[in-house]
């Protein structure tokens, strides 16, 4: 494929899959410049890994398992970040800062996230997506009794932390 | 709360979500072009400009050595400085050939042990460049730089007490970094690059990253009990 193509299905791929950027950026970072600095990383290694995806796999694992790869690297660092900007009004995903608009329980979900370990965190979010434990699997690289054994425990932590909230 | 009900809530959320984000294209172009923000790119840029420097410093130190072959006092200083840069050549190198086979498009557990690896590695790196440093960088480089750049005989102008307290200097400094890193380096200057510095010379960052080590092997053999 030349570089145009290339290019082109990259972005076309990538517009389809948005959600996953959204929903990692959401789940790893706080705050809007976070979670801006986290896309734009995310997006570099999608393209620089673009060339080598054999889609043997979805495109959707593949983009899952690079956003958390850069997404769990990118909440261990410490260091200064440079973030491309053209202006302050752009930004790579327009409504990364709209969860006004989120019903009440899935912002509670929201923050029973942000308080998991950033592997944890990995897990819900491919379980919520729906993926299949040998999916998860798959995309983390641990057996799939691991993730059962990961997820039953998740379900029981989230139920003792919200039994005092109302039920869904 | 149960998370099989939330769980439905999310997917629901999740269909509203296509109309909602507006990815801006000019800035995905943008983003996915502009390599020297990858912070692997970055460490692999500054590792790699670390190395052909000290490559160029250790064929300067090798025809230091040559021409001052018989003068041992001139040419051992020379030496300890040209194993200390044959030493951190070595860890460059290993460093570099550990971010090469870093692929983002494996799996995560994966992945994850080898960049915290990798952060362990150049933890380790860091701390021994700084300490050892106090050592060769002071006296060694004086007596070296001083011969070499201007032909003084530093043991001349200085005297060798004056050289010898200097490299005793050098070694007390070993401790008293560690101590004062500790002690005050989460203080010292607002800079993100000082307080890493101060951070990694303490043991703090390599305790997290040999925690986190520990936190993924774990994650990865844990089954159900």
């Amino acid at each position: 494929m030349t570089t145009p193509n290339l290019q082109g299905t990259f972005q076309n791929e990538v517009e389809q899959h948005k959600k996953i950027l959204y929903k990692v950026c959401n789940a790893y970072c706080r705050d809007r410049d976070s979670r801006e600095d986290l896309a734009q990383e995310i997006m570099f290694q999608l393209w620089r890994s673009y060339g080598k995806f054999d889609g043997r796999c979805q495109f959707s694992t593949w983009m899952y398992r690079i956003a958390l790869n850069v997404a769990i690297s990118f909440y261990r660092s410490e260091g200064a970040r440079t973030r491309l900007v053209i202006s302050d009004e752009q930004h790579l995903l327009g409504a990364v800062d709209k969860e006004e608009r989120q019903p009440e329980e899935v912002r509670v979900l929201h923050e029973f996230i942000a308080e998991l370990d950033p592997l944890c965190k990995a897990l819900i979010l491919l379980y919520l997506d729906g993926n299949t434990y040998q999916e998860i699997a798959d995309i983390v690289g641990i057996t799939e009794t691991n993730v059962a054994t990961k997820i039953s425990r998740l379900k029981n932590k989230m139920k003792q932390e919200f039994s005092g909230i109302k039920q869904v | 709360m149960d998370l099989d009900g939330l769980k439905e809530k999310w997917l629901e959320q999740d269909r509203k979500l296509d109309e909602t984000i507006r990815l801006n294209r000019q800035l995905l172009i943008a983003a996915k072009m502009n390599g020297v923000r990858s912070p692997l790119q970055r460490f692999f840029f500054l590792v790699s400009l670390g190395a052909s420097i000290g490559l160029i410093i250790l064929v300067i130190l090798g025809r230091f050595i040559h021409a001052h072959w018989a003068e041992p006092r001139f040419a051992l200083p020379a030496m300890v400085l040209q194993v200390w840069v044959i030493a951190s050549l070595a860890a460059s190198i290993r460093q570099m050939a550990m971010a090469l086979q870093i692929d983002y498009d494996k799996p995560i557990a994966a992945i994850q042990k080898q960049i915290e690896s990798l952060r362990v590695l150049r933890i380790r790196i860091t701390q021994w460049a700084l300490l050892t440093g106090q050592v060769v960088w002071w006296t060694p480089f004086l007596i070296v730089a001083l011969k070499g750049f201007w032909y003084v005989d530093a043991y001349q102008v200085f005297g060798t007490a004056l050289l010898s307290a200097n490299l005793a200097v050098g070694l007390a400094i070993i401790p008293l970094a560690i101590w004062v890193s500790k002690r005050f380096g989460d203080r010292m200057g607002r800079s993100p690059v000082m307080r890493r510095l101060m951070r990694e010379l303490a043991g703090y960052n390599m305790n997290a990253a040999t925690d986190f080590l520990a936190t993924l092997s774990k994650f990865e053999n844990e089954t159900r009990d």
